[in-house]
């Protein structure tokens, strides 16, 4: 019946592990059941936590149940799970082997937070600068770059999104992290900005003024208005920062004792030195002149660079403990060798001067650049020149002056002279004017001062005055230049162009070079051509072992940054160098540098993310006060200015590294050079259930999402609803945060259009279901639904859209609005539709407009499907094998969730279960062979102690320490009766806290603990591992929960919180003393099954137990097996599978009847399975794990079988009732009868209708007959479509009308309905309130239909009326309810145990349910369902004992009366009356409680008139402890007893004080 | 410290209620799923209400005992409220209903008492509506400070909860 046929059978060998690939609720339910059934799990998610879409949502449908609430306790239970290791941030890449074995390699990007080591505390979210939308809440609100995906997300530690390097920073020859610094100052944390600047920099107040600033030639931002002004914005911190005082930083610690030298204390030796020194290392910096800091000392003008900012940023460094020997000329290398250095640096920097090699050169009045600028800075040294050669200003005053050179340094040499009084300044040079090597801003600023720039001129000689001093400079013009690759120039000059530039003072400027005077030919060290030191230049190793070169000795002159970029390198080579480490440097993360796309930034500014904001101009000082001043010319940004310019920053990199989550994580769990990481793991199969993604509302252009501001999407509706939303649970609009009052819901966007010839399946009821709660959240807000039919196809569904219409006034109108317009001065919206009814065009206004996005498959799944050689469809979605719908073309692979088709949340869960237990059938040899049990040491007896308590208080960081004084709170502890131990931790759950619990516990022989910190929501199953590690009873522990509901929500005060936190910690410990240990009892498992019920659910399940090992009792009343499916002659699937054409519906594989002959063989050929026919169910007894049940065969004979669960599959019938002359006229049939019509006349089915056996010309179907009025029979539909595509298969000339009030073909069976309107099957819609009337008249049938849009009525007159006749319960389910004690829902279906996340339950434990017993169904639904409740069964019979007992209700026997008021009170059915037991007063007779049924609610002890029951763990005592200790009152004199269930603690009680 | 050495003070005594404004000391008990799980929510999203409120988790508010709720006034609660899951939504099936039940009840016993059965209140939540949490957290307070002190306190004294030791 498969091509499959192999996997069914047990692997022999297989892996008994099972990787699911994704989070969402499919992926998490067949997690937890595999892990519950014996199986390791790795579940993979892509994100950084599991969740999936449920998580965003508010409410679920039909119950408006808390979405979160629902999905929270699975994500503990996932998350907690010892047999299921989450991967997130994980993509499955490849997959190697067979069914059964395989080797998965999985691909894990960077967290760069450590799981193990975060707390989840947050802190390194409030520090974290960067701001990006937040995606969980559609992009309506902004998070952090470090962030959790959502407050009670799983794994609870935080992660850091990088996109990747900006821009900035990898222009930037340093890596300066710019993005951190800006964002920091929109801020307003200008300290913590210089502290980004400074680790990638020390010298931020001088590149801030003096750098090239590649980095703003890179910027993203230049491409949308102009690049961010950021050598403004760091020269904006080091202002404000270094207004204040200077507070020295603190000396580095010595770790090594390796001394280093470094010779030259510019910006390349002075960064080396600091690193060196906060590694760790002596460092001495020999510098020849006598100050520090290089040629930004004595090389920039003050104008450029005031003396003070370099002499507080060399001196930030020297701190450090970097010893700096100035007026010291290093004469030899061997000296310093000798002297005990270790390593040496030269970075001596380019110092000398070229004097160009002219006539005339060494005239009085020609002078060099570096001289010139040097003199100038040295000569207003304050406090003299000691030791060095005495500087005075050059004399200029009065004088014309002219430079030679045009780059930079030319620059700074003109605007010099003229500041020192020079008549008139020029400067002549090779390159045209916009070719001049200087800045063209540097140039600008020259000219605007007056200095005349003389541009193509070569310099043939200087002219003597005839005095020995200079007259002028003879020039050419030049046509053309070049430099040989030899650094030699050529230039060809005009000739005859031979003039004379008059000059008192020359200034060469045309160059520098190092001072290598100190390397001597012998030293070992080699130079250049150039006359630089030769280098290895990935490692700045020089010839000479244990000699580096780096900065402008190296690379010639060149920018303060790259000095700055190339003494980090040089020091990390160094250090390696030292170490014995290879000195070339380790491969670090390689991150992408983001280049933002024209698209990309379209989208964004379309979406308002970015708005056209030009650069804040930066205040300089005017021209006219510049010439006369030596004061700086740019002024610098305000703070408000400066915010204004970083707010401009677009964040490109998403985290920039600033480091600021590093400094502020207290368990140091961040790691930014964290790397991706690429395992494999061994399985033995592979679910995929990685979900679907919304469609994209942009794409829908029409409708203007994106554009006009108030349309949003149905899960951005759904953030907005959420109390934890962005708007806190308030609907607000987005243009102007109003209260919508009138909402409009457009229908399948992104569904059931020409791209998407598929229905999603949940819009309808969660547009409705919005709707429902918009009303609830504001009762005057009118919503209007436009949609083409409402597919509330499910279970209280159609009730639940009746609800929506009658009680809250939603309206619905059967259109597809075309396109959407907006009011732009209001924002509001105007939607254009038909009404039907009046057949007029109508427009209205609304407030807001909720396109309901429908469901597609994100692209990289079809990556994804490629990796694991999966088939999808032309959508995207993956295919399955018919009979088998969780099976992929890939033996061991199955699918789970939206992924193989659009499915709401209960639907996802079951095919959850289900192909965990198809993954359970395939590896059933392997169960239990790889799983982990937890190892504790034996459990030490507490009885008869005294309470001897220890408390352990949180900081959690500064969550609760930020607010109340917790160090006061741990006092008090102490001071409490019975506490022996109180101290405070920083982070009590951290890995090291939770081990130093258990030693402590150990070391002090504690019996109690209390933990004051978080919620014990979240953190009490951790806390009572600890102390079970140390032998103590869990039950032993309690908590304070002195975050969430002390410090959080008292943050602006103080006294009044740790006041609290005190009487909080007092209940705890009052409630602890009074902690029992409890103990569960262990019952073996009966590992049988009893399936009720011979349908396809029925045998599906039980063949899927007996594979899995467990014997089965499959009980069938009827004389065969086969149930509806006998009556089932085409399936959907087939019609809708793309090979319909080829595989006609008789094909043996895909023909049902074939499918449902090959069950029956295998289930009565299986030896586990034993089938009884003919037997009924008479009553069954027992817990779960344990039952007894007596079945009765027709003849009366009795069977008693022992087994550990029941699935109850006892199917529906097709209802047959008198609507529409149905059994009164022989033309009128159900559709169950119209099928076998029509297989028998293709002669594939036996009828005794047979005779009939000819197709009728003209058929009329009438959907929604008798009960399906009331609710959606949710296979009718589908059932009428296929019978109609059958027919027009036989016979295509005939005409097919059908009746309907919605087409409900949900999912894939869209396909279906379109395929019948493509057939010419016509549809007609009619309401309820005016129902088709149908005539007998005589042999013949006359049909009557109101059409609405037509106005009038249709008649009809067909050969055969077909009525979709609703499934309903089966005859004897309501005496089989009673009988098992299991409810029925309103319309006598089972009742599961929660409608979204258990549908395959009961809540009564190991009590199963499969098949149209629960709900109408399809078959492919059906037999998923049946391996779903196989699975869930498996849970239970997988396990040899279960453990019975904990916090349960226990009755005190001798108090009971029998009164019953329990067993009526329980919801589980826990309690019965046993005769042998006495009660009050000996009579025989009273309650017990079956602790493996006790859910541990307590509604029985308060119910009990007699208070003869207690719950364990919520005592009667254990609960007034607590409100004693509220009141300062501790009960003393207690000592531990183990709970025996029939005593009652009754101690003294004291008042404290 | 001993385990055994009593410990320190922990009332103080005040003249009268006239100069110090009244801060009523309300308990409230709670089912561990939504009652709870707001009182949670309401401190993620780092809301503010009242200090005056002190939390006691109940496996259900189908547990809540008129018994609780009377002995909490008997100890000197100016109020007290009980916060379980919204009607229809109970983790036990009905228990919410059976504490409804038992909340009007015990109203009744206050009225009949001289107490006062407005002192005592229940409320239905889902486990996001931390915004709720607080509100009721706020309204219960400022009702409760309306209602003056619980006369059952003897006249004069108050049971505080705190206590001066300093570590």
């Amino acid at each position: 019946m498969s091509q499959n046929r192999e996997a069914i059978v047990n692997h022999p060998e297989a892996i008994g592990a099972v990787l699911v690939v994704g989070g969402g609720i499919a992926g998490m339910q067949a997690a937890l059941t595999l892990a519950e059934c014996g199986y390791r799990v790795y579940l993979v998610e892509s994100r950084s936590a599991i969740g999936g879409h449920m998580a965003q949502l508010d409410k679920t449908f039909p119950t408006n149940d808390c979405a979160m609430c629902t999905i929270s306790p699975k994500l503990v239970e996932t998350g907690r799970h010892l047999n299921i290791e989450v991967l997130t941030n994980s993509d499955v890449i490849g997959v190697k082997g067979v069914a059964g074995n395989f080797t998965v390699s999985v691909r894990t990007r960077p967290r760069y937070v450590d799981t193990r080591k975060c707390t989840g505390c947050g802190e390194c979210a409030d520090v974290c600068p960067v701001l990006i939308p937040d995606l969980f809440n559609e992009g309506l609100s902004a998070r952090r770059a470090a962030y959790r995906l959502y407050p009670q997300a799983f794994p609870t530690a935080y992660a850091i999104e990088k996109r990747g390097i900006a821009p900035c920073r990898d222009a930037c020859p340093a890596h300066q992290r710019a993005q951190g610094y800006i964002a920091l100052i929109r801020e307003g944390r200008f300290a913590d900005a210089l502290r980004v600047i400074k680790e990638d920099n020390p010298f931020p107040g001088i590149c801030g003024r003096i750098c090239n600033h590649r980095c703003e030639d890179a910027c993203n931002r230049g491409k949308v208005d102009d690049p961010i002004n950021i050598h403004a914005l760091k020269r904006f911190v080091t202002d404000v920062v270094y207004a204040q005082p200077r507070v020295p930083p603190e000396p580095a610690a010595r770790r090594y004792s390796e001394r280093v030298a470094i010779i030259g204390a510019g910006p390349c030796g002075l960064t080396a030195a600091q690193d060196l020194c906060k590694l760790g290392y002596p460092v001495t910096v020999f510098e020849s002149l006598p100050v520090a800091g290089g040629m930004l000392r004595v090389g920039v003008p003050e104008y450029r660079l005031p003396s003070w900012i370099v002499d507080r940023e060399v001196q930030d460094i020297l701190d450090l403990g970097v010893e700096l020997r100035l007026n010291t000329t290093v004469t030899n290398l061997d000296d310093l060798f000798r002297e005990g250095f270790q390593a040496i640096l030269i970075a001596v920097g380019a110092h000398e001067g070229i004097r160009l090699p002219i006539p005339g050169n060494d005239l009085e009045g020609v002078l060099i650049n570096t001289q010139f600028l040097r003199d100038v800075r040295l000569a207003t040294l304050s406090g003299g020149n000691p030791g060095g050669n005495p500087a005075r200003l050059p004399e200029v005053q009065g004088k014309r002056v002219l430079v030679l050179g045009g780059g930079n340094v030319a620059i700074d040499v003109a605007r010099t002279a003229l500041r020192l009084g020079a008549r008139e300044v020029h400067m002549a040079c090779l390159e045209a004017r916009d070719a001049m090597p200087a800045h063209p801003w540097e140039v600008e600023a020259a000219l605007a001062e007056g200095i005349i720039i003389h541009n193509e001129r070569t310099f043939l000689r200087i002219l003597d005055d005839g005095r020995g001093r200079v007259a002028g400079v003879e020039c050419q013009r030049v046509a053309h230049f070049e430099f040989d690759e030899q650094g030699r120039l050529s230039v060809e000059a005009v000739a005859g162009s031979e003039h004379v530039l008059p000059a008192e003072v020359v200034i060469f400027s045309v160059g520098q070079r190092a001072g290598l005077a100190f390397v001597p030919e012998d030293a070992g060290v080699g130079l250049t051509p150039r006359r630089t030191i030769a280098i290895n230049p990935n490692t700045y190793a020089t010839s000479r072992p244990g000699v580096f070169a780096a900065g402008d000795s190296v690379s010639g002159t060149s920018f303060v940054i790259e000095a700055v970029a190339s003494g980090h390198d040089c020091a990390q080579v160094i250090h390696r160098y030292l170490r014995g480490e290879p000195l070339e440097p380790k491969p670090r993360p390689d991150l992408p540098v983001v280049k933002l796309g024209e698209a990309e930034l379209r989208e964004r500014m379309r979406r308002g993310e970015i708005h056209i904001t030009h650069r804040v101009p930066m205040p300089e000082l005017p021209v006219t006060t510049r010439r006369s001043t030596f004061a700086e010319v740019e002024l610098g940004y305000t703070p408000e200015q400066a915010q204004a310019e970083a707010a401009r920053c677009l964040a490109c990199g998403i985290c920039s590294e600033c480091l600021s989550c590093v400094y502020q994580c207290g368990v140091g769990a961040i790691d930014h050079d964290m790397p991706e990481h690429v395992g494999e793991l061994k399985v033995g199969a592979i679910i995929l259930a990685p979900g679907f993604m919304s469609f994209p509302a942009e794409v829908a252009e029409e409708y203007g999402w994106g554009r006009y501001p108030n349309v949003v999407t149905s899960l951005q509706f759904e953030r907005l609803l959420s109390a934890s939303g962005p708007t806190s649970g308030h609907v607000r609009r987005p243009s102007d945060g109003q209260r919508p009052r009138r909402i409009a819901f457009l229908q399948c966007i992104g569904s059931r259009d020409q791209q998407h010839d598929y229905c999603s399946a949940v819009c309808c009821m969660y547009a409705t279901k919005e709707a429902i709660m918009a009303i609830e959240h504001a009762r005057d807000t009118s919503v209007h639904i436009f949609m083409m039919d409402m597919r509330a196809a499910g279970k209280g569904y159609e009730e639940y859209y009746r609800r929506a219409r009658e009680r809250y006034g939603v309206r619905y109108t059967r259109c597809r609005v075309s396109s959407v317009k907006e009011d732009p001065a209001t924002h509001n919206l105007i939607v254009r539709y038909v009404e039907v009814e009046t057949n007029t065009l109508r427009e209205e206004e609304f407030d807001l407009v909720v396109l309901s996005v429908g469901m597609s498959v994100a692209s990289d799944m079809r990556q994804l499907a490629r990796n694991l050689g999966v088939k999808l469809d032309q959508h995207g979605f993956c295919r399955t094998l018919p009979f088998e719908p969780l099976q992929t073309n890939r033996p061991g692979i199955y699918v789970a969730g939206a992924f193989r088709e659009p499915k709401d949340i209960p639907q996802s869960v079951t095919d959850g279960n289900g192909a965990a237990g198809r993954a359970g059938i395939l590896l059933a040899a392997a169960r239990g062979t790889l799983v982990r049990q937890p190892e504790y040491p034996p459990e030490r007896d507490v009885t008869g102690e005294e309470p001897r308590v220890a408390v352990f208080v949180c900081h959690c960081g500064k969550n609760i320490g930020g607010f109340l004084d917790v160090p006061q709170v741990a006092a008090y502890a102490a001071t409490l009766p019975y506490v022996i131990h109180a101290e405070h931790n920083l982070y009590t759950c951290s890995q090291d806290s939770i081990a130093h619990i258990t030693e402590k516990v150990k070391e002090l022989g504690a019996n109690r603990v209390v933990v004051a910190s978080c919620t014990p929501l979240t953190h009490q199953p951790l806390f009572q591992s600890s102390i079970r590690a140390a032998g103590l009873n869990p039950y032993l522990c309690e908590m304070a929960n002195i975050r969430n509901q002390c410090s959080w929500v008292h943050s602006d005060a103080w006294e009044t919180a740790t006041q609290k936190a005190k009487d909080l910690v007092r209940m705890a410990v009052g409630r602890a003393v009074h902690l029992e240990p409890l103990h569960t009892v262990t019952m073996p498992v009966e590992k049988a099954a009893l399936v009720v019920g011979g349908g396809a659910a029925g045998m599906t399940a039980a063949l899927s137990l007996a594979r899995q090992g467990f014997p089965v009792h499959l009980v069938e009343r009827n004389d065969e097996l086969g149930g509806h499916l006998r009556h089932l002659y085409y399936s959907l699937e087939i019609l809708l599978s793309p090979d319909a054409r080829a595989d006609p519906p008789g094909a043996p594989h895909a023909n049902p009847q074939e499918f449902l002959r090959s069950l029956m063989r295998d289930v009565q050929a299986h030896p586990l399975i034993r089938v009884h026919l003919q037997t009924e169910v008479l009553e069954t007894q027992g817990v779960v794990g344990r039952f007894i049940s007596i079945l009765q065969t027709r003849e009366g004979e009795q069977l008693q079988v022992h087994h550990g669960v029941t699935i109850l599959a006892t199917g529906g019938v097709e209802y047959r009732g008198p609507e529409y002359l149905y059994g009164q006229h022989p033309r009128v049939i159900s559709q169950q009868e119209f099928e076998t019509l029509l297989a028998a006349v293709e002669g594939i089915a036996e009828t005794d209708r047979a005779h009939r056996a000819e197709l009728p010309d003209h058929v009329l179907m009438i959907l929604c007959v008798g009960p399906a009025e009331e609710y959606c029979s949710r296979i009718c539909c589908n059932t009428a479509l296929k019978n109609a595509l059958v027919l027009k298969r036989l016979k295509p000339g005939a005409e097919v009308t059908i009746l309907y009030r919605d087409i409900r073909a949900c999912g894939f069976k869209e396909k279906l309905y379109t395929r019948a309107r493509q057939a010419g099957v016509r549809f007609i819609h009619y309401d309820f309130d005016r129902k088709p009337e149908v005539m007998g008249e005589g042999d013949r049938l006359r049909v009557a239909v109101w059409e609405v849009a037509l106005g009038q009525s249709l008649q009809f007159t067909p050969d055969l009326l077909v009525l979709s006749n609703p499934v309903v319960p089966a005859e004897g389910v309501r005496a089989l309810s009673k009988r098992l004690k299991v409810p029925l829902d309103g319309n006598g279906f089972f009742m599961e145990a929660h409608v979204k996340l258990r549908p395959v339950e009961f809540s009564s434990d190991g009590f199963f349910m499969a098949g149209t017993a629960s709900y109408p169904k399809s078959l492919d639904e059906t037999i998923v369902e049946a391996l779903a409740a196989s699975a869930r069964a498996a849970t239970v019979l997988a396990q040899d004992s279960i453990q019975v007992g904990g916090s349960v209700a226990v009755v005190d026997a001798s108090r009971c009366v029998a009164c019953l008021t329990c067993v009526r009170t329980c919801p589980y059915h826990a309690p019965r009356i046993v005769p042998d037991l006495i009660g009050v007063g000996g009579i025989r007779g009273a309650a017990q409680i079956e602790a493996a049924a006790c859910h541990g609610c307590g509604s029985c002890v308060v119910a009990c008139p007699a208070r003869a029951i207690q719950l364990a763990h919520y005592t009667d005592s254990q609960m007034q402890a607590k409100v004693d200790a509220l009141f300062g009152n501790v009960v003393s004199g207690a000592r531990i007893t183990t709970w025996q269930g029939d005593t009652i603690y009754s101690g003294e009680r004291g008042t404290i004080g | 410290m001993s385990d055994t050495s009593p410990p320190k003070r922990i009332e103080i005594a005040r003249d009268d209620g006239r100069d110090v404004e009244f801060e009523p000391c309300i308990t409230v008990f709670t089912c561990i799923y939504c009652g709870y799980t707001s009182a949670d929510t309401a401190g993620a999203l780092r809301l503010s209400y009242p200090p005056n409120i002190h939390l006691v988790r109940l496996p259900c508010t189908g547990k809540t005992d008129v018994l609780y709720i009377l002995k909490a006034f008997e100890e000197g609660a100016d109020g007290v409220y009980v916060v379980g899951c919204s009607l229809g939504n109970c983790h036990h099936v009905r228990g919410n209903e059976r504490g409804k039940a038992r909340v009007e009840h015990a109203k009744k016993l206050l009225d009949a008492i001289g107490l006062g059965g407005e002192r005592l209140e229940m409320f239905f939540v889902s486990g996001g509506m931390g915004a709720t949490f607080a509100r009721y957290a706020e309204e219960m307070t400022e009702r409760i400070r309306k209602l003056g002190p619980n006369p059952l306190r003897a006249k004069g004294t108050r049971v505080a909860v705190g206590d001066e030791s300093k570590p």
